[in-house]
C-alpha cells in the first residue's frame, strides 16, 4: 500500500497556462489533419516480396520483415514533444496494414483526401505506390482472402460479409490486449534477447530440433530478430536527435534533442533509470508493437503502477518535480494521439468516429489486494483533465472497500470537468468475475482495461477481446421469419424453427430464439476459429509475444496459445432492444393477448404503419429493461445466462474459453440502420441501445436502472459491459458527492462498469446543429471516447437521445418535444 | 505513319465520345448500358494507354463476372497478358462475381462519390462473391476513369 504524499490530489496549481509547452503541443495536435502513412506497408511489402521467400519458417520470416521495417523506419521529430518516436511517418498518421483491412481504401485512393466524413490526406505519389506496388502483392495474401481460399469460402464467411449478422474482428485486427512493459523497463530489451538466445542455445544443445522443439527454436530466434529491430529504431532516433541538436540554435530545442539522444541511446535496449527514460522506453515499445500488430486497442494498461517506481525514485532523489512528471505524461498522451485508423468511407458511415482506443487504467488494488492508488494515479488524472483528448481511453478502477473516498470523488471530479472521462470500473465485481474464469487471484487483481471496457491481465492474458461482434437483433429477426431475415432477401439463413404464429407459449418462442441465436453464434465462432488458424499460419506475433509471461517460458507465440490465459471475446449489439422485445412478446401476445403473433409480425413487416394503436401499446405498456419490472428482469437475466453458458461451452484455437461482453462502440448505430422494426416499438432502421444500457427514454428512474443493470450476474459478463449514463450537469460539492455515491451504490449492487456524458439534450442538439461551436466536444460512445463532430449522424442522435437524469432527483428529464423524431420508436 | 496517327487519333476521339456517353448514361435513370460502356471504355483506355492507364493491368490476371439479378445482363471482364477482354457470357472460375439489381445500382455501388452502402444493402442492390480485393482494384480503376472523364485527374 502506498501513502499518497501530494498536498493537493487534484493538482490544481498545474494548468495549461503554466504548462506552456503542453498547451502549445496540444493546440497544434488538435488542429492537425490526419494523413495516410504508407511507410510500414512499403517496407514490409518490399521485404516480403524481394528479400525473403515463402519457404522460410513463417515466425522468422515475419520477424525479419518487422525488423526490416523498424530498422528502416524514419526517425522523425515533428514538434517539441519530450519523447522520441512516432507511430507513423506523418505527424498524425493512419498507417496502412494491407494484411488486415488496409486494402479497403483502394477504391478511394483518388478521393480519400477530400471525402466528406473524416478525410485522410494522401499524396498522388503514395497513392500510386499503393496502387501499383503494395496492394497487388497482397491480393491473395491478406487475412480475409487467405482464410477464404484455405477454407473454401465457408458459409460462415458469407454470413459475415452480409454485415448484418455478426462481425468477425480478426479479419481486421487481433491486437486488443495489454502487453507488460515491466521486464523491458526494468531489465531492458537486451535482457529479453539474451533470454531468448539462452533458451535457443539450450534447445540446440539438447540435440533434438524436430517437431515442437523446432517450433520453439524458431520462436526464440524470431524474438531475437524482432527485438533487434526495436533497438535499431531507438538507435536511429538517438542519432537523428543528436544531428538535430547540432542544427538548432534554440536552447530549449537543443537541450531537448540532446536529452532524447541520450535517452534513446540507452532505452529500451537497457534498463530505464529515470522516469523520463521509462516513459520514452514504453513509448518506443508501443511504436514497435504497432510495427507488427495493427493500431487498434493495443492498450498500455496500468501506467500508474508500471511507471510508479521511476517516478518515486526521481521525486525522492530530487531529479523530478510533479510539474515535470505532468509534462512528461502529457507528452505521452499527445504521442498516443499521433495515429488513427485507416477506415474506408463506408465504415465511417456505419461506425465512424472511433479512435485507436489504447486504454490506460489507473487506481484499484494491487496484486496483494491493497489500495494501489499513488501519486502517479493523480498525476495521470490531472493530465487527462487538462488535455481532454480522445485517446488514450481512460479508465479508473475503484475498489469500494480499499480505495479512499477522496480518490473516488477525484475520479468523479475529472469526469465532470472533462464531461466524459475516465470510465469507472468496479474492482470487486471485476476481480470476482475474472477469478471465476480461472484467473489466479493475484493476477485478477492486476487487471487492466483493453480498448473499450474489456478486462485483461497485463502481460498474462491474450484476450482477442474483439473477436466477435454479434447482432442479437439478427437472431430475433431470424426467429420471427422462421430462419430468414428480410434485409437479406428470401434466403433461408438460419434453421427452420417454425412460424411464430403457431407458438402456443412464450417459452416456445424463447426456445426458437435460443436455437437461432445458438446457430448464428456457432457460425461466428467457426469463422473466428478459421481466422485464428490463418493467423497462426501467416501472421505470427513474435515481437508482441516477448512482452508476455508465458510465450518466453513455453517457447510459443501468443497466437499459438503461449499466454497464461487465452480467452476470445464476443460482444453483443442490441441487448436492451432484444430484452424489451422478448418482454413485449410475452406481455402482448401471451399475457395480455393484445394481439396474435401473426398480427405482431405483420405490424413489424409494415414498420407499424397502420398499426398505431398496437405500436402505442408496445411502447408504453410493455415491460422495459431498466425499470425492475419482473418480466423484464427475468428476460434480461435469462438472456445473459443463456449467452454465457453457450460461449463458455466453446474452446478457442489457443485453448481458452469464449467470453461474452456487452459493449458496442458505434456498432449499435450501424447495425440499427440495418435492422427491421422490433416488438418493443423501435421502428425499422433506427439505432439500437448502446452497450448494456437500457433503451433511451425507457428507464425513467435512475436508481431502478442502476439496480437492474447492477443486478445482472456479473460472473456471466466476463469480457465486460458498457453502461452509458447522462447528466445534464453536476455542479457544486453536493452534486459531486451524489454523483460519486450513485456510482458506489451501483457498484455495491454488482455493476461492472459505468461511464458518463455530462451534457444536456440542449447542448448536444446545439452541437449537432452548430459543429463549429464545439470543435473539441469529447463524448463517451459505448466504451471509448470520440469527438462529437467525428461521429456519423445516427451515432450523434443516439447520444443525444440517451436518457438524461437529474442528479438531484434521479429522475429522467423530458426529452425536447421538438426533437422527438430522433427517438427510435417515433 | 499517317495511318498510325489516324489510328491513334481515332481511338482518342472514340475514347472521348465514349467518356461523354458514359457520363450521360450514369446520369440517366436507364443506366443498364452504363456497365457495358464502362467496360468498353476501360478496355479502350488500356489499349491507347491514356495517361499510362495500362500500367494498372501490367502483369495483372483477374477474372470478373457481372450478373444482373434478372439475368438480363451477364458481362465478363478478363485481364491477362496486359489486356482486357470483355464479353457478354459466363466465364469459369471468376475471381469475383458481382450480382446486382441493375446497372445503375452497380455503378452507384462502385462509383458514387459518397457510396450509399447502407442503401445498397437495404435495397439488396449488389452482392459480391469471391475475392473482394479484385473488386477494390476494379472500383479504383473505374473511379479513375470517372475522374478522368470529368477532368478531375
Amino acid at each position: 500500500m502506498t501513502k499518497v504524499t501530494l498536498d493537493d490530489i487534484s493538482l490544481q496549481e498545474y494548468t495549461l497556462d503554466n504548462l506552456e509547452l503542453i498547451q502549445r503541443l496540444r493546440k497544434a495536435q488538435i488542429k492537425i489533419k490526419p494523413e495516410v502513412c504508407i511507410e510500414r506497408s512499403r517496407h514490409l511489402t518490399r521485404y516480403l516480396k524481394n528479400m525473403s521467400t515463402d519457404d522460410e519458417p513463417v515466425e522468422i520470416r515475419y520477424a525479419k520483415a518487422v525488423n526490416h521495417f523498424l530498422s528502416s523506419k524514419k526517425p522523425l521529430f515533428f514538434d517539441d514533444n519530450l519523447l522520441a518516436g512516432t507511430t507513423s511517418s506523418k505527424a498524425f498518421g493512419a498507417p496502412v496494414y494491407p494484411e488486415y483491412t488496409g486494402m479497403t481504401i483502394w477504391p478511394e485512393l483518388d478521393t480519400i483526401s477530400d471525402r466528406e466524413k473524416n478525410p485522410l490526406r494522401l499524396s498522388a505519389e503514395d497513392a500510386d505506390e499503393l496502387n501499383f506496388e503494395i496492394y497487388p502483392y497482397w491480393m491473395e495474401r491478406n487475412i480475409l482472402e487467405y482464410t477464404r481460399k484455405k477454407y473454401n469460402n465457408p458459409a460462415c464467411m458469407g454470413l459475415f460479409e452480409k454485415f448484418v449478422f455478426f462481425i468477425a474482428g480478426k479479419a481486421g485486427t487481433i491486437s486488443h490486449t495489454i502487453p507488460d512493459y515491466r521486464v523491458a523497463l526494468d531489465k531492458g530489451v537486451e535482457f529479453i534477447i539474451e533470454q531468448a538466445a539462452s533458451r535457443e542455445k539450450d534447445i540446440r544443445e539438447g540435440g533434438d530440433i524436430t517437431g515442437e522443439n523446432k517450433q520453439k527454436l524458431e520462436f526464440y530466434r524470431a524474438v531475437q530478430i524482432a527485438m533487434q529491430g526495436i533497438i535499431a529504431y531507438a538507435q536511429n532516433l538517438s542519432k537523428k536527435a543528436a544531428e538535430l541538436a547540432q542544427k538548432t540554435d534554440d536552447s530549449f530545442r537543443k537541450q531537448n534533442f540532446l536529452t532524447m539522444s541520450e535517452v534513446c541511446a540507452k532505452v529500451p535496449a537497457k534498463p530505464a533509470s529515470t522516469f523520463r527514460e521509462a516513459v520514452n522506453s514504453l513509448w518506443i515499445i508501443q511504436v514497435a508493437i504497432h510495427a507488427e500488430s495493427i493500431n487498434m486497442a493495443m492498450s498500455p494498461g496500468r501506467l500508474d503502477q508500471v511507471l510508479y517506481k521511476y517516478y518515486k525514485s526521481d521525486i525522492d532523489n530530487g531529479t523530478l518535480t510533479d510539474k515535470e512528471a505532468i509534462e512528461i505524461m502529457s507528452c505521452l498522451w499527445l504521442k498516443i494521439n499521433d495515429n488513427t485508423n485507416l477506415v474506408p468511407e463506408t465504415a465511417e458511415e456505419l461506425w465512424g468516429g472511433a479512435g485507436t482506443v489504447p486504454a490506460v487504467t489507473v487506481g484499484g488494488v494491487d496484486e496483494n489486494g491493497e489500495d494501489a492508488v499513488n501519486e502517479l494515479t493523480y498525476i495521470i488524472l490531472r493530465v487527462t483533465e487538462l488535455l481532454k483528448l480522445r485517446d488514450p481511453s481512460m479508465n479508473a478502477r475503484y475498489h469500494y472497500d480499499k480505495n479512499t473516498e477522496e480518490y473516488r470523488d477525484r475520479v468523479a471530479g475529472v469526469i465532470v470537468n472533462t464531461r466524459a472521462v475516465p470510465a469507472f470500473h468496479n474492482d470487486v465485481a471485476d476481480i470476482r468475475t475474472l477469478e471465476n474464469q480461472g484467473v489466479k487471484t493475484g493476477h485478477a487483481r492486476d487487471y487492466g482495461i483493453i480498448g473499450c471496457v474489456e478486462m485483461g491481465i497485463p502481460g498474462r492474458s491474450y484476450d482477442a477481446s474483439s473477436s466477435i461482434i454479434f447482432n442479437l437483433v439478427s437472431a430475433l429477426e431470424l426467429t420471427f421469419y422462421n430462419g430468414k431475415r428480410p434485409i437479406v432477401g428470401d434466403e433461408q439463413i438460419g434453421p427452420v424453427t417454425g412460424d411464430p404464429a403457431d407458438f402456443r407459449s412464450f417459452e416456445e418462442f424463447r426456445e426458437a430464439f435460443k436455437k437461432q441465436a445458438a446457430w448464428l453464434i456457432g457460425q461466428a465462432i467457426e469463422l473466428n476459429e478459421y481466422f485464428g488458424l490463418a493467423h497462426q499460419e501467416i501472421y505470427p506475433t513474435p515481437l508482441l509475444s516477448a512482452f508476455f509471461e508465458g510465450p518466453m517460458e513455453k517457447g510459443k507465440d501468443l497466437i499459438f496459445g503461449g499466454a497464461l490465459y487465452n480467452a476470445s471475446g464476443a460482444t453483443h449489439i442490441g441487448f436492451a432492444d432484444t430484452v424489451d422485445s422478448l418482454s413485449a412478446i410475452e406481455k402482448a401476445v401471451f399475457i395480455d393477448k393484445k394481439c396474435t403473433f401473426a398480427e405482431l409480425i405483420q405490424a413489424l413487416r409494415e414498420n407499424f404503419s397502420g398499426h398505431e394503436k398496437l405500436h402505442a401499446y408496445l411502447v408504453n405498456r410493455t415491460p422495459k429493461y431498466g425499470t425492475e419490472d419482473p418480466v423484464a428482469l427475468k428476460n434480461s437475466q435469462n438472456l445473459i445466462r443463456f449467452l454465457y453458458d453457450f460461449y463458455q461451452g466453446h474452446t478457442n484455437y489457443r485453448g481458452g474459453k469464449y467470453r461474452p461482453a456487452y459493449w458496442t462502440t458505434t456498432n449499435h448505430a450501424g447495425q440499427g440502420k440495418l435492422s427491421g422494426a422490433l416488438p418493443n416499438g423501435r421502428k425499422a432502421y433506427q439505432v439500437l441501445a448502446s452497450g448494456i444500457t437500457p433503451v433511451s427514454q425507457a428507464a425513467p428512474d435512475l436508481a431502478a436502472c442502476l439496480r437492474t443493470v447492477g443486478g445482472l450476474d456479473s460472473l456471466c459478463i466476463p469480457m465486460g459491459e458498457a453502461l452509458n449514463l447522462k447528466y445534464p450537469s453536476v455542479s457544486g460539492d453536493d452534486d459531486l458527492k451524489k454523483f460519486a455515491q450513485a456510482v458506489e451504490a451501483y457498484f455495491r449492487s454488482g455493476g461492472l462498469h459505468v461511464q458518463f456524458n455530462i451534457m444536456s439534450y440542449e447542448t448536444l442538439l446545439d452541437a449537432k446543429e452548430n459543429p463549429d461551436k464545439y470543435p473539441e466536444l469529447l463524448v463517451r460512445v459505448s466504451g471509448y471516447s470520440a469527438y462529437f463532430n467525428a461521429l456519423n449522424e445516427a451515432m450523434k442522435e443516439e447520444i443525444i437521445t440517451r436518457t438524461e437524469y437529474d442528479i438531484k432527483t434521479g429522475k429522467a428529464n423530458p426529452f425536447p418535444e421538438a426533437d422527438k423524431s430522433m427517438l427510435s420508436y417515433e | 505513319m499517317d495511318d498510325f496517327l489516324n489510328f491513334i487519333l481515332f481511338r482518342n476521339f472514340r475514347a472521348k465520345r465514349l467518356m461523354k456517353k458514359w457520363l450521360r448514361s450514369m446520369e440517366s435513370e436507364a443506366a443498364e448500358e452504363s456497365l457495358e460502356i464502362l467496360l468498353k471504355l476501360m478496355s479502350l483506355m488500356f489499349l491507347i494507354n491514356f495517361r499510362n492507364f495500362r500500367r494498372n493491368i501490367e502483369g495483372f490476371n483477374g477474372r470478373y463476372l457481372f450478373k444482373s439479378r434478372d439475368n438480363s445482363i451477364t458481362v465478363s471482364a478478363v485481364f491477362e497478358n496486359n489486356r482486357m477482354t470483355v464479353s457478354e457470357r459466363l466465364i469459369d472460375n471468376p475471381d469475383i462475381t458481382v450480382d446486382f439489381r441493375n446497372g445503375k445500382a452497380l455503378l452507384n455501388f462502385i462509383l458514387s462519390p459518397k457510396p450509399d452502402i447502407l442503401g445498397s444493402m437495404l435495397r439488396q442492390d449488389v452482392a459480391p462473391h469471391g475475392n473482394f480485393n479484385y473488386l477494390y482494384k476494379f472500383a479504383y480503376m473505374a473511379k479513375r476513369l470517372q475522374l478522368m472523364a470529368a477532368g478531375s485527374v
